[in-house]
């Protein structure tokens, strides 16, 4: 690579990579020297490992490590799947797409906060789905499903509020497929599942990588929608941090925060290589 | 570029020891004209604002300084104070804080000190464990307690003590809920509890294994009746569902039950009692930071917000217990009978290990 | 089964269940809003027992809603626009450039993204400060929101620039396109739903930030989250909360209409009859 080479890529990298590094870059740092016993809000700063060998000994701590995973992964997972069939159905336009395609997307647009509290609202013990369910006689008296221990109310918040996000990513890349090679694999005798798998899956499998990534990392850090409708009995990383940092521990609360950093990065990594070999067969 | 951002950060982990402007070396009256001449104060509280900008008229009227209050959350207001700490000059002129939020952080390097106003032996520093010292003045006391739907509890039959409301949870499996973070109300009920059964000394906050392990029957107790009772997500989420019906009984704050109540959010049947084992006493203080645009104008603030006169107000308007020995506070929501069975908070750092404890092997094993 | 039935059964399947997904949570908003102060609306009663629009009126006329919808939607779209403009060269040469260390590179563009709330809420808004961007707040809010949702914006257009045919840009070099006319033409076909899809994504995020956008902004700029966040903390309220979240709605669906009709014209099958 030539000296000319490499000063075009690290100009074109400044504005946006270089900007990235340099201010969220200073701000990471601090949070991991944070967690090693500096920059102390309310004691001495020094160093110390003692916030991670004490934290990673909690029993809470793991907890909150395989729950957030948890969320994570199922969330990507199910938007991406929703989002892939409806993507393809909405390729060509038909009477009535657009309706369809405005209203599949709807919920980007509606304020995260706003989508859990109308939520918790209505499967609350005298909300509309208990007193409906109970109209059809199905159950006869009202069912406690707020908060649920299976962490359903988050996972279907998650999805509600992510699968148009892979949709609108999704949209894009299953259009830029051209006719002739669908129309081609028809010809050739491949079935819908096998023209997806063979054709649609390896032409967007950079799309689907970025929702997948993208919605992972998000869901991993959830803290609003766990703290209004998830599970009493588990924390997420993101409440769990938040309840250090009220205790005034602040150098725990960074452990936590750096801890959910390095999974959200490494498991986006991993779920983005996985993805690719399910839909390719292979890493490349 | 990068070594300055960094070192400029570090000054994060320096104290900072500048003060406000001279006013140490001023006068009262001219403090108070300072005050005028700044002429604009900036009080950040994360509650009732509303109810709150209607009642600073009468200050704004008396001093002519007009007093803004932000929309906000609590922890919104205090990470700003704190991103704000090395500005020369910061947005906040007062800053309103649960006592349990200003024991997070170290005092002195953020906030002034309220030497500077004139002497009032009525004010109240040390509350609910906390000392304010030189920094923190409480200007808001509030009450846990449990309100009750009286439809479905008889007001006759309330229980007192944790054995009672074990019988009240067989009973009544799935009526009573509490929360355990998101606010204060559900830790005071389980705390106390925690106190009773295993028959702790809350107000030692040293840590110790022994100590942690005395703990156990408290935590037995809890999950032996884990079926019967019900885990909700905040202070809100509790009334709330009491209000609607699904709850009969809830720890509550007595203020944000009474501030929810008269909003029309929650019903007014909803009642409110103490019991006897005994509920936690809490409250919120001011303080103004170091970088205050408008230092005078604060101290002024502050000294009417905890003037006889103001605490009085509180009271009558919000039923709140006076801040101020020398006030009126005939009008408590509680009957004073029960204001007897007020509680301290628990000393730290004892308290944090139980509160984890608490989480950890109750909480957590549901 | 032809596929024009096909798609008549699936399309009213859906509608149905989208009358589940959206339509019910937003007649419950509605109903909410009209809840009247004097008698809160238990759960014994199908409606509200007293209706009227005095919480419409109190919010629209008592709260900073009017600035804030002013303040967010003016910031929501320049963050959306400068954070595209600073990522264009990174997702460039991401996408199309081959370099060592390309990997890593694209996986440090995630950073912002997995920085935890309240760290970017104290830290990086005090690194603002140092950097001397206090004294124009909308300016700071601004810059500090293009960068934290950069990751979207490059992660995004890096997918639109590989989709851009090399044939495409050989054709119109060969052909003696200047670079502007080029890049109008080889490239932008292929990048439009990307510089869309960017741009509604950082929007959106713009809009939901609560933690820089208070404070920084605060007092002077209030932004809708700060009044979601201060609705639906402490003092809940929920027929406030509910009117707060229906006003909120109405821009955005209007948004979304307009963008849908953008993407369509966007789509590159429909602009050259094949992909």
């Amino acid at each position: 690579m030539t000296l000319r080479r490499g000063l075009l890529i690290i100009g074109l990298l400044t504005p946006g990579l270089g900007l990235i590094l340099a201010l969220i870059g200073t701000v990471v740092y601090i949070a991991v020297s944070q967690s090693f016993g500096f920059y102390s809000l309310n004691g001495i700063s020094e160093f110390s490992t003692e916030f991670w060998s004490k934290m990673v000994g909690r029993k809470i701590f793991k907890r909150s490590i395989q729950y957030s995973i948890y969320i994570g992964v199922l969330s990507a997972i199910f938007s991406v799947a929703l989002a892939y069939p409806l993507a393809i159905w909405l390729r060509k336009p038909f009477a009535g797409s657009n309706l369809i395609g405005a209203i599949l997307k709807a919920p980007l647009l509606v304020h995260g906060l706003v989508a859990a509290f109308l939520f918790v609202n209505v499967i609350s013990y005298h909300g509309i789905l208990n007193q409906f369910m109970q109209w059809l006689g199905i159950w006869s008296e009202p069912r406690r499903l707020q908060n649920d221990p299976n962490a359903y109310s988050v996972l279907i918040l998650q999805t509600w509020k992510n699968m148009p996000f892979a949709l609108l990513l999704l949209t894009g890349a299953v259009q830029s497929i051209s006719d002739d090679v669908l129309d081609a694999a028809r010809d050739l005798g491949a079935g819908k599942w096998d023209r997806f798998r063979r054709v649609i899956a390896p032409l967007t499998i950079s799309s689907m990588q970025a929702a997948m990534v993208i919605i992972f990392i998000g869901a991993v850090a959830d803290f609003s929608f766990q703290v209004i409708a998830g599970p009493t009995n588990k924390q997420s990383l993101s409440q769990l941090m938040v309840s250090f940092k009220g205790r005034g521990d602040w150098h725990s609360a960074a452990v936590v925060g750096v801890s959910l950093m390095m999974i959200a990065l490494v498991g986006s990594a991993i779920l983005a290589a996985v993805a690719r070999i399910i839909m390719r067969g292979r890493i490349k | 570029m990068l070594k300055t951002l960094i070192a400029s950060t570090m000054l994060l982990a320096s104290t900072a020891t500048s003060f406000a402007g001279d006013l140490s070396s001023m006068s009262w009256d001219d403090i108070v004209t300072q005050a005028k001449e700044e002429g604009k104060v900036t009080w950040y509280v994360w509650y009732l604002r509303d109810d709150f900008r209607r009642a600073v008229k009468t200050f704004e009227e008396e001093y002519g300084i007009s007093v803004t209050i932000p929309e906000g959350t609590a922890a919104g207001n205090s990470e700003k104070m704190l991103a704000e700490r090395d500005r020369e000059t910061g947005d906040i002129d007062v800053l309103a804080w649960g006592t349990d939020g200003f024991q997070t952080v170290e005092l002195a390097p953020l906030f002034s000190s309220l030497s500077i106003l004139p002497k009032d032996d009525g004010r109240v520093v040390e509350l609910a464990g906390f000392d304010g010292g030189d920094h923190v003045v409480a200007f808001w006391g509030n009450q846990t307690g449990i309100a009750y739907d009286p439809a479905h509890v008889s007001a006759d039959n309330l229980p007192q003590t944790p054995d009672e409301f074990a019988t009240f949870w067989s009973e009544n499996p799935g009526k009573f809920g509490f929360n355990y973070e998101k606010g204060g109300s559900g830790p005071s009920f389980y705390q106390n509890t925690l106190r009773v059964v295993a028959d702790v000394d809350f107000s030692n906050g040293e840590v110790t294994d022994q100590r942690l392990e005395s703990i156990q029957p408290g935590i037995d107790f809890f999950n032996k009746h884990a079926e019967n009772y019900v885990v909700t997500a905040s202070n809100a989420d509790s009334i709330i569902r009491a209000s609607d019906g699904e709850l009969w009984m809830v720890p509550a704050w007595e203020d944000h039950l009474a501030g929810l109540q008269n909003r029309g959010e929650v019903r007014k049947e909803i009642k409110f009692y103490i019991p006897e084992m005994g509920m936690n006493g809490g409250g919120n203080g001011v303080a103004i930071p170091q970088n205050a645009p408008n230092p005078a104008a604060a101290a002024v603030f502050v000294n009417w917000l905890t003037s006889p006169e103001t605490q009085s107000m509180f009271n009558r308007d919000f039923g709140t217990a006076p801040m101020n020995t020398a006030a009126d506070d005939s009008f408590a929501l509680v009957p004073n009978e029960q204001r007897a069975f007020r509680q301290v908070w628990g000393a730290q750092p004892f308290r944090g290990e139980v509160e984890a404890m608490f989480i950890d092997n109750v909480i957590l094993e549901r | 089964m032809t596929m024009e039935q096909l798609n008549k059964i699936l399309l009213i399947s859906l509608l149905l269940i989208c009358a589940i997904w959206l339509i019910i949570p937003f007649t419950m908003a509605v109903l909410w809003s009209l809840v009247d102060p004097s008698e809160p609306w238990t759960a014994d009663k199908v409606l509200p027992p007293v209706i009227s629009l005095y919480r419409w009126v109190d919010m629209w006329e008592n709260s900073s809603l009017k600035s804030a919808l002013i303040a967010s939607y003016t910031l929501a779209p320049s963050a959306a626009i400068l954070s595209l403009l600073l990522a264009m060269p990174t997702s460039f040469a991401l996408g199309r450039l081959k370099f060592p260390g390309r990997e890593l590179a694209k996986m440090l563009c995630l950073l912002p993204l997995v920085v935890p709330a309240f760290i970017t809420a104290i830290f990086f808004t005090s690194l603002l400060y140092q950097l001397g961007l206090s004294s124009w707040r909308p300016g700071a809010i601004l810059f500090a929101h293009a960068v934290l949702f950069m990751p979207f914006a490059i992660r995004i257009m890096t997918v639109s620039f590989e989709q851009v045919r090399q044939d495409h840009i050989d054709a119109a070099r060969n052909l003696g396109a200047s670079h502007w006319a080029r890049f109008k033409v080889a490239y932008l076909p292929a990048l439009k739903p990307g510089i869309f899809a960017t741009l509604l994504i950082v929007f959106i995020q713009s809009i939901e930030e609560f933690a820089i956008a208070f404070i920084v902004g605060s007092p002077d700029i209030v932004t809708i989250p700060t009044l979601l966040y201060a609705a639906l903390g402490q003092d809940y309220v929920r027929p406030n909360a509910a009117v707060l979240s229906l006003i909120l709605v109405v821009p955005n669906v209007i948004l979304m209409l307009i963008l849908e009709r953008l993407l369509r014209s966007a789509n590159p099958t429909l602009s050259s009859g094949k992909g």
